[in-house]
């Protein structure tokens, strides 16, 4: 048993034990595709754009074209999963290729993630300006912009679409900075929400662009050939004065593929849901794949080539390359305030999936960094939390400082944003697969799928599948570093700089490390479990389970401790390491879940449970929020109170409600526990998680007791209990709320809860005569004293 | 043949085999993918 008292035989360390799982609310896999798609779907309200204005007019063929390719990088993804549960690119590069490569694919990866939140940020805003700016055309047709303002303007008013994009950009990524700084929870729940209202959306946009090509007809843009390509002054990069790329068929099309590849971004979060994806784990992933492709193929793939067909070519780019989809809607048939009306809603689709996946971008680039960090490849300093909130916003100001310096670098140009961000997104691909095509030889544990097809020549396997995605990925990144300058030069210059901090702050960190690890070697024995079990952690049932996060806020632990015989129940102290939704698939090593900070940590409280003398186990959870993680511990625990100190940012009220809310998540069968708020001033608030024995007041209690009077009078009825009359009492409540009166009673129990009052037991109590006990009923055991009378009779 | 010339066409090799095997993957993992979606036995779809 881990304690203060009982250390390991000729021994003073402290047993800790470290659950390496983190404890998950698993998910089905429609939340999983609504989680990738909030950062996958959101590319098709630009990807379109930028292509076309890269290459021309045939570009909805070469997005149609990525959109079929990301189902064979899909599969590799499902390959990774299906070795690693936490099959990210950091993984499984470190895992084939080494240490060295792994740190330059991440830097591709961050690169891929910091830029997600610009060019998200920037469409949405491009999205809104344009709404702004052909509302207000509209009126000004239609005479509605008064003169004055229209002599101010030298015109009619128009809003800069690139500073307003800025603005917009700007103002959405400090809003979730602050959000992470303070340490939001990511929610399934909501990005379900959103891609629901995304689904309406693309269904009407669908429906409606079909209509319109039936009334108005259309035609297909020109097919992808060299003579149809038509490069742009910036899309051949190096090779702009090169006639390379107008003599060779094929490289145009890889030059085409290459603008258009952006479109696949989002795939790595495939590898992240994996972890916190329900059982049965590989077929639900297969499924999300599934959904995934097909979803995105008719959104970006089939919108793409509808706004090609629908909106004319004087216009498009020039008008609408930045923000297609509205002009999409602008292009059907049918009134003007009806497809106004709609482009405002994709406006505020648009707004909500893009603003997602500015956030998905700092979540993703701060759950890359903490992996890394936590390996010894990010210097420390960056994961020291938040004082008051706990998080590591060292890493997420860098993450947002570099946002924010590429926005306004950027000047709300989408195209370039894009351009550059298409370098992180395709070199990220091909780490990852080249690392897959390695591991096929190399890596000897479990593999539950395979990219098909695959060949044996003399027992040796060939992974045709695998290599053939490979080449794809590879001859188009190497053809992009060629043709988009700006992606590359910058590419290069963010990757170098940060493989540069990584090396570096890796050398720091061994020779700190090694010195920690000494010291920690000497003050505690870690002892690694899967899953927390009482058993593992060596403590009797009925304990008592004190969440520790602070250092400096220790209180309730005192409290705890001054008022237990530790002899006669155990004192389980824990801490729960948490890891962002979707962070659980980078891999969570020892030093992950037990950094120097949780050291420290364990160090005060060790020093607070010997200084009364008294014994208490350790506890180490990853976990994905805090309060699952409590509920769950003190669930496997059979802990029978919880004891926590007062949260900085809820009441202890709220603190009840989220730890019950955790706790309902739990299947069944489930215990019961105290749990005991301490606040800084001493007192303590006392709730009971999960289902009770309520607290009667003595006026429901005369009530039943009347009623039980007035039942037991009946012929036949003379032996029934009070329970008896709760029973039957629940269960007409039931029947009623179920089918008959529940409006009644929802608002007959609102009015109550608003006025703060009692419900009216009294009165009704009132209207009940009293009768008194027959002699032959005075000696039953559930005989309630006979009230106080109060007068009613 | 120059040097960047050589490089192109390795390029074109690369990316059109590759294209040919990714086709056979699209349509292996197409048929699986079928029998995934018409398999409901543990679906859970909440």
């Amino acid at each position: 048993m881990s304690s203060t008292s009982n250390a390991p035989t000729g021994s003073n360390r402290v047993r800790i034990v470290v659950a390496t799982s983190v404890m998950l609310t698993f998910i089905s896999y429609w939340r999983a595709a609504a989680v990738i798609l909030n950062d996958l779907g959101s590319s098709a309200f630009y990807a379109g754009g930028i292509a076309e204005q890269a290459i021309g007019k045939s570009a909805p063929w070469f997005v149609l074209g990525v959109m079929l390719f990301a189902f064979a990088v899909r599969a590799v993804y499902v390959e990774s999963c299906s070795m690693f549960v936490r099959g990210g690119v950091y993984r499984v590069v470190k895992e084939a290729l080494g240490g060295t490569l792994a740190k330059l694919s991440v830097s591709a990866l961050m690169f891929d993630y910091i830029l997600t939140g610009p060019v998200s940020g920037v469409s949405a805003g491009q999205y809104i300006a344009g709404l702004i700016n052909d509302t207000i055309s509209i009126a000004d047709s239609h005479g509605l912009v008064p003169s004055a303002i229209h002599h101010l303007f030298h015109g009619t008013p128009q809003v800069g679409e690139n500073s307003t994009a800025v603005v917009f950009a700007v103002a959405v990524t400090l809003y979730f900075w602050w959000q992470n700084v303070k340490g939001i929870e990511e929610s399934s729940e909501k990005a379900l929400w959103v891609m629901q209202i995304t689904t309406v959306m693309v269904v009407m946009l669908l429906g409606w662009s079909l209509f319109t090509l039936l009334k108005v007809g259309g035609h297909l843009p020109p097919f992808p050939t060299l003579a149809n390509i038509h490069y742009s002054d910036t899309s051949l990069g190096f090779w702009k004065h090169s006639r390379l790329p107008h003599m060779f068929g094929i490289l145009g099309l890889i030059i085409g593929f290459g603008h258009s590849v952006l479109a696949m971004s989002g795939e790595e979060s495939l590898a992240q849901v994996y972890r916190e994806l329900a059982h049965p784990k590989l077929k639900n992933l297969k499924r999300t794949a599934i959904v995934i492709g097909v979803y995105s193929f008719v959104f970006t793939g089939l919108v793409s080539l509808l706004a090609v067909m629908l909106i004319p070519d004087d216009v498009r780019v020039k008008v609408y390359s930045d923000n297609l989809i509205a002009g999409l809607a602008m292009h059907m048939v049918g009134p003007q305030v009806l497809r106004l009306a709609f482009r405002a809603f994709v406006v505020v689709v648009g707004f909500l999936i893009l603003s997602g996946a500015v956030n998905t971008a700092i979540v993703g680039s701060n759950g890359v960094l903490n992996r890394v960090s936590e390996d010894g490849v990010l210097a420390d300093w960056f994961r020291r939390p938040h004082k008051r909130y706990g998080t590591t916003y060292r890493i997420i100001n860098l993450i947002v400082g570099l946002q924010l310096f590429t926005i306004i670098v950027s000047w709300g140009n989408i195209y370039t944003l894009g351009e550059a961000y298409a370098f992180g997104v395709v070199w990220s691909f091909v780490f990852k697969t080249v690392s897959m095509l390695v591991l096929r030889y190399r890596y000897k544990g479990e593999r539950n799928w395979k990219v098909p097809p695959n060949f044996h020549l003399f027992g040796i396997e060939i992974p045709v599948g695998l290599a053939s995605v490979g080449l794809v990925l590879l001859s188009t990144a190497i053809v992009n570093l060629f043709t988009k300058s700006v992606a590359t030069v910058s590419g290069i210059i963010f990757s170098v700089i940060f493989f540069a901090i990584f090396t570096f702050s890796e050398k720091v960190n061994r020779r700190k490390h090694a010195h920690t690890a000494a010291q920690m070697k000497e003050q505690f024995q870690l002892q690694l479990a899967e899953s927390v079990q009482r058993e593992t952690v060596g403590i009797r049932p009925g304990n008592v389970l004190v969440p520790v996060r602070d250092y400096n806020t220790l209180n309730h632990l005192k409290w705890v401790l001054e008022r237990t015989d530790t002899r006669e129940q155990d004192v389980v102290v824990m801490t729960a390491r948490i890891s962002q939704f979707g962070a659980a698939a980078y891999g969570l090593s020892t030093e992950q879940v037990f950094s120097d900070y949780e050291q420290t940590l364990f160090t005060r409280a060790v020093s607070v449970a010997e200084s009364f003398g008294k014994r208490i186990s350790l506890l180490v959870v990853p976990a994905r929020d805090s309060w699952s993680a409590i509920a769950q511990t003190a669930h496997n625990l059979e802990s029978s109170a919880v004891v926590t100190g007062l949260s900085s940012k809820m009441t202890s009220a709220e603190q009840a409600f989220a730890v019950g809310s955790a706790w309902e998540a739990i299947p069944e069968p489930k215990r019961q526990f105290v749990l005991q708020i301490v606040q800084p001033n001493g007192v303590v608030d006392t709730f009971r998680v999960g289902p009770h024995t309520p607290t009667m007041k003595n006026e429901d209690v005369v009530l039943l007791h009347r009623l039980w009077l007035n039942v037991t009078r009946e012929p036949g009825l003379e032996n029934i209990h009070h329970h008896d009359i709760l029973t039957e009492a629940l269960t007409r409540f039931a029947n009623d709320y179920g089918a008959r009166d529940r409006d009644e009673i929802v608002k007959e129990l609102r009015r109550h809860n608003v006025a703060g009052g009692p419900l009216p037991a009294r009165t009704i109590a009132s209207q009940i005569p009293t009768v008194q006990p027959s002699p032959a009923r005075s000696g039953r055991h559930d005989a309630t004293s006979v009230p106080e009378d109060d007068g009613s009779e | 043949m120059s040097l960047s010339v050589l490089l192109v066409k390795i390029l074109e090799g690369m990316f059109v085999a590759g294209w040919v095997g990714s086709a056979v993957v699209l349509v292996l993992t197409g048929i699986e993918d079928i029998g995934t979606l018409l398999d409901r036995k543990d679906e859970n779809s909440r």
